[in-house]
């Protein structure tokens, strides 16, 4: 049933052919008839607010799977309770396994955006979204009641799309055991990264793949200039830095104490104070006394058919409680100053003295050159 | 009603006659709506960019001194690698499985698949904490007294992290191999002087080549197309093209991930196609009649040879234990073991409290149980009979058949990425017929597209059996009134029952194992599987990922070895 | 059921399996009529086509031009399995994984049995008719070869085939075994009436067991008749050679001559050494089938030596001629180290002379060498060296060294010289 009353809020074209499938879980082969684009918005907020049964409008939010589904905690079970129990809607999460690049393939393929709200945007999806799309996929969103809460550093898009909602910072994580007598110390500076002392000590990411591993390469032609930072990389390199496919193989090879330092995430010690392990293990330095930030973002679909519920959640989104829980289940920092936070929250969640980015056009024009560049440098050994 | 009935048997015979051909054409069809037409809208964008023709992106790989060289170069090298360790550390257990007769052996042979189907999380789980600096492995060597070794991050963690995987699979088809061969034959050899070293070299070798051929290749395909447990365990400066290709898609730099995919596919099924036409030559002379009969592992007599090969079986025996059960104990291991390194049952409570409270947009372990199996089952279903079809037409003789061939086995060939990304363009997304947008998501697809990937394994396991089969079998069978399917199903497939059986575990295998094209297909339904889960509870912990790989190979362990025993039911008599 | 073969021809690509050229050089079929109940049998040097002629009536191939038809009806389209043949191979190709009587019983599940019989009784009364009425329960590989084809027999009998195809089936046993089984072959065939296709390169089997045989070469039918006729009156060299013992001997005609007028002709004698006029021989070609109005005295140059024949082929002075005489008309006339095989009639005449015998026909003379003997039991195989060629003769003892041998005229016959080289 559900699969039904989706398919007639997705809008988006009159609906044929249903009857093949009308099992819930997920049709074996649907029949969607296409060509009546052109009447979205009629047809689909008639049917998503003016349903005659009375049925509940339903707002599906986009997402990633750990945004909902996460082993650890994740924030979209209260977010969802909460959002529904206050408004009258359905929230319904969609968690597609290649995330924005699923829409982005919809988009340019012409098929359809069933989603009203996509939560988890960072810049680089930005840039491929303009790269690949000559029309928006999502919509500006001006004029939010909780818009002027948001930190101005952490705005990312120069087209008024995307709002924050969290941030992290990309710093390095290191174990204090595993130095002599118990007593390991992370450098405080990129240049003293290069220290033979350090040799073999550092697991990072694929930039061209992970998070974690570009905003580390970005922290470091920060740090070393578009000009100096392939040099740089050329002694971490000599230096014994391991590149690992991912955030998570590196987290692995560094629990199991291969090296003592990660490239990770500044909110470690949450996660670890949280599950009982040793805080020594799980020390967080900021290089040159900086944190890569790491900004995530919520948009609007252009081709959403509940306009109003979908700006009502953003706005909800936004709100000091709804903030202070996605700060503490998603373990990030909120984007807005009014979040309301446990005080414990901050004693192990740290922020970079200094948090360092990219803008969003520095990004565009520079990014695949960049790690293009790193690549084969790094690749070919 | 005499009339009604006999047009029904009229209209049945009829079928039946064509059964072939209709099998034929619904695996063609098939593949071409789960396989090849995804995958041309991925590979079309090699050579149209922008609605205009080009070679450009094509060109730019092939003369890219980095793509070229220090990717495909060093792809192709560590795939080489990787097929010498597979078939290396895969024939001892074969000659084991073959020829040796202990306690548990059906059962350890039935397990031989086991590697294939584990997610590539956990095989890194398992190769960081059994290889690592501070690894079991380096524990047991510190213990008595050795050097320790340092290999993780190198070529050599890549090499036995393949070795892990693909091994089995040499072992496991050169063990059919080496149990069809004849003793008599050997036994000739042995009386005509012959010494056991010299009749092997003579006699048995040359039966086991073809099937030692087919593991290395299929190894070499893989390998060649391996992923996610390259830059795991070997890290950046080891990278595959499957890495770029992986990265590009991620980018939505299609031409160059398709123009990178496409060549990458060309050179596997190049490959394929060299050891095909090989095969296609090596059709020996009727199957063995008389297995040779297999010794005990336990000596009976002390003399220096027989003490010399067991000394070589403990051997074996204590690699086996460090690349396979090493990696898959360490796995167990971790599932057990709570924040402070003490032993816990946390983990899979935490998948019970999963399955009772998740939600439904989250992913519960009981369904993902019940998918996997009911996909493993409906690929077995779907894949035994498209893998035999095909192998019955290409146990044929006809020009172009190594092509044909080679191009069946191009699911193997193919990114995995690649693959993934046409099915969400063809499938998921649907095609447009006539004004309708035609869509093949949920449950059907998730099996048709394992199928896709499964038959092959049938194909190769059962077409060098069928193809040794006197062919006058067949014909007597038709001349005393059986249809070509009739005879097939009584006569060829009982006789290749080794074949099929081993072919089903594999099919069940590869959908139990399968990733890319099941997140892909199960989007917005609930038909995810064990591998998508484990990649959902992945998370900073490891326990409740490995927890769920541990029910997977609990799981899957049980499933092969009722395939096996039912199977080895259907073989009946003759000797299987 | 009547088998009829119309100008059938098999081809693979560019080889041709079945099917020769005609006279002028275009390709033809083979052609071949089998009765209704008869023991047909095609034999031949492997390769030369009796295989595939079985294999494409039994409708294992289709052929590439031609008809087959099974009692006038077409049978091109027709699969295997509706053609109600029964086949039975070299290797018996038993289905290793039933037991003997489910083989038997396979047939049955396709069709009732015959005669309103039940399929057990159907089953055991085919192994009764085989002799093996208490092998049902065991296994195929445990019996003998013999046994093994004598289930495949039965097997392929058991639904109550029109036709019967064998396929070489008696050719992976010992001889004795083989001489035993093809009577109770040839007796079952003649209880049952089936019509009966048997493919073998076994000439003495195909003589001993067969109504007719069809002689193939080259995927050629060379010659179809008895096997008396075949063996006596063999149309080319090559049946003349493949069918029994023969000596072949090619010559260039010297003189011919209605036989009557022989008297006159006595001086005209071959000269010692000269050797023979080249010729192509091509006029002859193709005419072999015009028979002269009554029988000639030909003299031939065979090799430097002259030779005289009688025969009703029309022949002319300076044609290339082969001719044949069976061993058995091999006469030993004298003999240097024992005592005579038979009376010295000619022993005074010079070789490559003639005589006439005292049955009144001319006796040909040739002094020859020993280069072998077989010992046959009832006879002995002698071969012989003369004139550079190889000739066999039989006689009751064994011979050696300088032989003078003797054959009457008539005693030679006449072959195709051009056909199946």
């Amino acid at each position: 049933m559900k699969r039904r009353a989706f398919l007639r809020a997705a809008g988006a074209g009159g609906i044929a052919g249903l009857a093949g499938c009308a099992g819930g879980d997920g049709g074996t082969t649907e029949t969607t008839t296409e060509g009546t684009t052109e009447d979205t918005s009629e047809t689909s907020t008639g049917t998503a607010t003016g349903t005659a049964g009375g049925e509940v409008p339903e707002l599906v939010v986009a997402t990633y799977g750990p945004f909902v589904d996460a082993p650890s905690s994740s924030p979209g079970a209260s977010i969802k309770e909460t959002f529904e129990s206050e408004f009258d809607a359905t929230l319904r999460y969609a968690t597609p396994d290649s995330e924005i690049n699923y829409f982005i393939e919809r988009a340019l393929r012409g098929v359809d955006i069933d989603a009203d709200v996509y939560v988890g945007l960072n810049v680089d999806m930005l840039i491929r979204i303009d790269e690949q799309l000559d029309e928006g996929l999502f919509t500006p969103v001006n004029g939010l009641s909780r818009g002027g809460d948001v930190k101005e550093s952490l705005s990312f898009d120069p087209k008024g799309r995307t709002i924050p909602y969290d941030t992290s910072y990309v710093s390095i994580v290191y174990n204090e055991t595993l130095g002599d007598n118990g007593a390991y110390s992370a450098p405080e500076t990129f240049d003293e990264l290069l220290d033979p002392a350090y040799e073999g000590d550092l697991l990072a990411q694929n930039p061209t793949a992970s998070a974690t591993g570009k905003s580390f390469l970005l922290h470091t032609i920060k740090a070393k200039g578009a000009d100096g930072y392939l040099d740089y990389w050329k002694q971490l390199q000599d230096n014994g830095v391991r590149i690992l496919s991912d955030w998570s193989s590196s987290y692995t090879a560094y629990s199991n104490e291969e090296a003592p330092m990660v490239v990770s995430y500044s909110t470690d010690q949450v996660y670890a104070q949280r599950s009982g392990e040793d805080l020594a293990k799980h020390q967080i330095r900021f290089l040159n006394d900086q944190g890569y930030a790491y900004p995530e973002g919520m948009a609007l679909f252009e081709g959403t058919d509940t306009p109003e519920l979908a700006r009502s959640f953003l706005d909800f989104m936004l709100r000091p409680d709804v903030q202070g829980e996605i700060a503490q289940r998603n373990v990030a920092f909120p984007a807005t100053t009014t979040a309301e936070l446990p005080a414990s929250f901050s004693e192990y969640a740290q922020a970079p003295p200094e948090a360092v980015t990219f803008t969003y056009d520095a990004l565009r024009d520079n990014v695949s050159e960049w790690t293009q560049a790193w690549e084969r440098q790094f690749a070919s050994k | 009603m005499e009339t009604v009935n006999a047009v029904l048997r009229t209209a049945f015979s009829r079928l039946e006659a064509h059964a072939l051909t209709l099998g034929t054409a619904a695996t063609a069809l098939v593949l071409v709506v789960v396989f090849y037409y995804p995958v041309a809208t991925v590979f079309v964008d090699a050579v149209v960019v922008d609605g205009q023709v080009t070679i450009a992106p094509l060109v730019s790989v092939l003369t890219s001194r980095f793509y070229l060289v220090d990717i495909f170069g060093f792809t192709a090298y560590q795939a080489l690698l990787s097929t010498i360790a597979s078939v290396l550390l895969g024939l001892p257990g074969a000659w084991l499985l073959a020829r040796f007769e202990f306690p548990g052996r059906e059962t350890l042979r039935s397990l031989t698949i086991l590697p294939f189907v584990m997610p590539s999380i956990m095989v890194a789980i398992g190769f960081v904490a059994t290889f690592g600096q501070n690894g079991t492995l380096n524990a047991v060597l510190g213990a008595l007294g050795l050097p320790t070794v340092d290999l993780l991050f190198t070529i050599e963690a890549i090499v036995i992290a393949h070795a892990f995987y693909n091994a089995p699979l040499v072992a496991r088809v050169t063990t059919a191999a080496w149990e069809s061969v004849d003793a008599s034959a050997v036994e000739t050899a042995r009386s005509l002087g012959a010494s056991p070293v010299r009749a092997f070299r003579d006699v048995v070798l040359p039966q086991l080549l073809p099937a030692i051929a087919i593991g290395a290749t299929l190894t070499f395909v893989f390998t060649f197309a391996s992923f996610p447990i390259v830059l795991a365990l070997g890290g950046f400066q080891l990278a595959t093209v499957e890495v770029f290709i992986y990265s590009r898609i991620q980018n939505l730099a299609y031409a160059e991930a398709a123009a990178l995919a496409v060549v990458e596919t060309a050179i596997s099924l190049g490959l394929t196609y060299l050891y095909l036409r090989y095969e296609g030559r090596q059709r020996a002379s009727g199957q063995g009649a008389q297995p040779q009969p297999r010794r005990s592992l336990w000596p009976e007599s002390t003399s220096v040879r027989s003490l010399g090969t067991r000394i070589g079986i403990v051997a074996y025996a204590l690699v086996v234990l460090a690349v396979f059960v090493g990696p898959i104990a360490s796995m167990v291991l971790t599932s057990l073991t709570g924040p402070q390194g003490g032993l816990t049952l946390d983990h899979y409570l935490f998948l019970l409290e999963r399955q009772q409270t998740g939600a439904s947009y989250q992913v519960r372990p009981l369904p993902a149980i019940e998918n996997s199996l009911l996909f493993g089952v409906g690929t077995l279903l779907v894949a035994l009979p498209m893998g035999v079809v095909m192998a019955v037409l290409t146990t044929r003789q006809f020009r172009g058949r190594a092509i044909v061939d080679a191009l069946s086995m191009a699911p193997l060939a193919v990114s995995g990425i690649v693959v993934g990304l046409g099915l969400l363009r063809g499938l998921v997304f649907g095609i447009e017929v006539f004004g309708t947008r035609v869509q093949v998501t949920g449950a059907l697809a998730v099996v048709a597209a394992h199928a896709v990937g499964a038959y092959p394994f049938v194909t190769r396991n059962v077409a060098p059996l069928l193809g040794n089969l006197d062919p006058r079998l067949v014909e007597s069978a038709r001349s005393l009134g059986a249809s070509r399917v009739r005879a097939l199903v009584d006569i060829e497939l009982p006789l290749v029952a080794a074949g099929v059986v081993a072919g089903a575990a594999f099919a069940f295998a590869i959908s139990i194992g399968e990733f890319d094209s099941t997140v892909v297909l199960a989007e917005g339904s609930t038909s995810y599987t064990m591998p998508v889960a484990v990649e959902r509870y992945l998370g900073r912990r490891l326990g409740p990922a490995t927890a769920m790989g541990c029910v997977l190979l609990a799981v899957t362990s049980l499933s092969f070895v009722i395939i096996e025993r039912f199977g080895g039911r259907y073989g009946g008599r003759g000797g299987f | 059921m009547q088998l009829t073969l119309e100008n059938v021809r098999k081809e693979y690509g560019e080889t041709v399996a079945l099917g020769g050229r005609d006279g002028s050089g275009g390709r033809s079929g083979v052609d071949l009529d089998v009765e209704d109940g008869e023991f047909f049998t095609l034999v031949g040097p492997s390769g030369c086509g009796k295989t595939t002629t079985l294999r494409l009536v039994a409708g294992f191939e289709t052929p590439s031009t031609g008809s087959i038809r099974f009692g006038g009806r077409e049978m091109r389209g027709v699969p295997p399995e509706e053609r109600d043949v029964g086949v039975v191979f070299q290797n018996y190709a038993l289905f290793p994984h039933l037991s003997v009587a489910e083989n038997v019983a396979y047939g049955l599940r396709f069709s009732d049995p015959p005669g309103g019989e039940s399929r057990e009784g159907r089953v055991a009364s085919l192994l009764e008719l085989v002799d093996l009425p208490d092998a049902g329960g065991r296994n195929p590989t445990e019996l003998s070869g013999g046994q093994q084809q004598r289930i495949a027999l039965a097997r392929a009998l058991a639904p109550g085939p029109d036709l019967l195809l064998l396929d070489e089936p008696m050719s992976a046993l010992d001889a004795r075994l083989r001489e035993r089984l093809r009577l109770q072959v040839k007796e079952i065939q003649s209880t049952l009436g089936i019509t009966t296709l048997y493919v073998t390169h076994d000439q003495e089997e195909a003589l001993a067991i067969s109504d007719r045989v069809a002689v193939m070469n080259d995927g050629a039918v060379e010659q179809v008749g008895t096997p008396q006729a075949v063996y006596r009156r063999p149309e080319t060299r090559f049946v003349a050679e493949f069918v029994g013992d023969n000596n072949v001997f090619e010559g260039r005609v010297v003189s011919s001559r209605a036989a009557d007028e022989f008297e006159e002709s006595r001086d005209s004698v071959a000269v010692e050494g000269k050797s023979p006029v080249e010729t192509k021989g091509s006029e002859w070609q193709g005419e072999r089938d015009r028979t002269a109005d009554r029988p000639q005295r030909v003299e031939l140059d065979v090799g430097g030596a002259a030779v005289t024949i009688v025969t009703e082929n029309a022949v002319e002075t300076d044609d290339r001629v082969a001719f044949c005489v069976r061993p058995e008309q091999m006469r030993v006339l004298a003999s240097g180290s024992e005592e005579r095989d038979s009376e010295p009639s000619g022993s005074e005449l010079m070789d490559g002379e003639s005589s006439r015998s005292r049955t009144g026909t001319e006796t040909n003379v040739l002094d020859a060498t020993v280069s072998g003997t077989e010992f046959l039991g009832e006879s002995t195989r002698t071969y012989l060296r003369w004139n550079g060629r190889e000739l066999t003769v039989r006689s009751t003892n064994p011979l050696s060294g300088e032989v003078r041998i003797g054959f009457d005229a008539t005693a030679a016959h006449v072959v195709d010289l051009e056909r199946g080289e």
